[in-house]
């Protein structure tokens, strides 16, 4: 089972994607369901993650969603980033990304 | 000139951690045009030949029962016994700790203000091994810092202030930067000691980019692990606050603080 497909079948998100910051393109995603956020969420989170300065994690919070991101260690430019809805296990759903992340990480 | 800002944190960036001296600036004819005084990396005193105030006016100024007479006169006895005059103020009771810290820091700052405005020469660091302050009476790079940008806006910095006070934990950092302002520096700061001062001002422009590309998609909180910290933004009206958190399950902590805050933002 792939990452993106471990993390769809974990918790309930929208959308999950690998993305390349450096030519900011979606390497590869996987949809739950259709949403308009989408396209303008991965645009955001691959310019916030572009630089080498920038953070190796990040999670953002808006009234209805939640944007978390990971950048792997042996690729600098290779960022997974998953798009969900914000509910009442915002931090169970920000801990099993992170976790099946960094079991990816371990295991590359 | 830059703005005065950028320019206070040009001078304190170049206060050496840990050491003792001055740094001083002099005017054409060779005088002296005032001093920023550094004892173990902190800063205890600024002087400028443009500043018009003395201690023990801003002291009669920030606390009402205090009287000229009784200043004077702990003055002079501080003069002939050669006594710190802010320690003596407090060891008697005429003010306390708190409006005698204070009482310095906006000295220090607004000395520092005049200094970096006036036309003199550029900064020299001139060292010292000599210790008088007392540590409680001396400010880090950060306090100074965000006390120089708060005197061009003094209310918006107080109300700032007043906010850190409600959100930021014993453990944690915070500060604050005025997007109406031209400069991405702290107006007001809270538990920022420890942090370097360059440190703090690439924070916040760090901060401030996060949260200018995260409104394009109604993200109202970023967090971020950045080096040793976890850091959370967010924008209130043109206020970004930036609260800063380290040690175990750092990142984690945050994350559940803004989740209970957000509603409220």
């Amino acid at each position: 089972m792939t990452v993106l497909a471990e993390i769809c079948a974990a918790i309930d998100c929208i959308a999950a994607a690998w993305v390349d910051t450096r030519i900011g393109v979606v390497v590869e995603q996987r949809t739950s369901r259709e949403h308009a956020l989408i396209g303008p969420a991965l645009d955001a989170m691959t310019e916030l993650m572009r630089s080498r300065e920038r953070p190796p994690r990040m999670v953002l919070l808006s009234a209805q969603h939640v944007h978390i991101a990971h950048r792997q260690a042996r690729d600098p430019h290779r960022v997974l980033v998953v798009l969900c809805d914000r509910s009442a296990n915002l931090g169970f759903a920000v801990a099993t990304v992170r976790s099946i992340f960094e079991a990816a990480e371990q295991a590359a | 000139m830059q703005p005065v800002p950028i320019e206070a944190l040009h001078v304190l960036e170049r206060v050496p951690s840990g050491g003792c001296g001055a740094l001083v600036r002099k005017h054409a004819d060779g005088a002296m045009a005032g001093a920023l005084l550094v004892e173990r990396g902190r800063v205890c005193w600024a002087l400028s030949a443009r500043y018009p105030w003395r201690l023990t006016d801003i002291l009669v100024a920030e606390q009402a029962t205090l009287s000229r007479a009784q200043l004077d006169e702990v003055f002079a006895l501080c003069r002939r016994d050669q006594l710190p005059l802010g320690e003596t103020l407090v060891e008697r009771g005429l003010v306390s700790l708190p409006v005698l810290h204070r009482a310095l820091l906006r000295h220090t700052c607004e000395a520092l203000d005049c200094l970096l405005r006036d036309d003199a020469s550029p900064w020299s660091w001139i060292e010292h091994s000599g210790h008088g302050y007392h540590p409680l009476l001396t400010f880090s790079p950060a306090e100074v810092l965000a006390g120089v940008h708060a005197i061009a806006c003094p209310t918006r910095a107080a109300r700032a202030l007043a906010r850190l006070h409600q959100v930021v934990r014993p453990e944690q950092a915070g500060f604050t930067i005025d997007r109406t302002r031209g400069t991405r520096l702290p107006i007001a700061q809270l538990h920022c000691e420890a942090i370097d001062v360059v440190a703090l001002a690439d924070l916040a422009t760090q901060a401030d980019e996060v949260m200018a590309v995260a409104a394009t998609v109604q993200v109202e909180v970023a967090l971020a692990q950045l080096g040793a910290f976890a850091c959370a933004s967010w924008l209130e009206d043109t206020m970004l606050f930036v609260l800063l958190c380290d040690g175990e399950l750092a990142f984690n902590r945050l994350l559940a603080q803004m989740a209970t805050m957000t509603p409220n933002l």
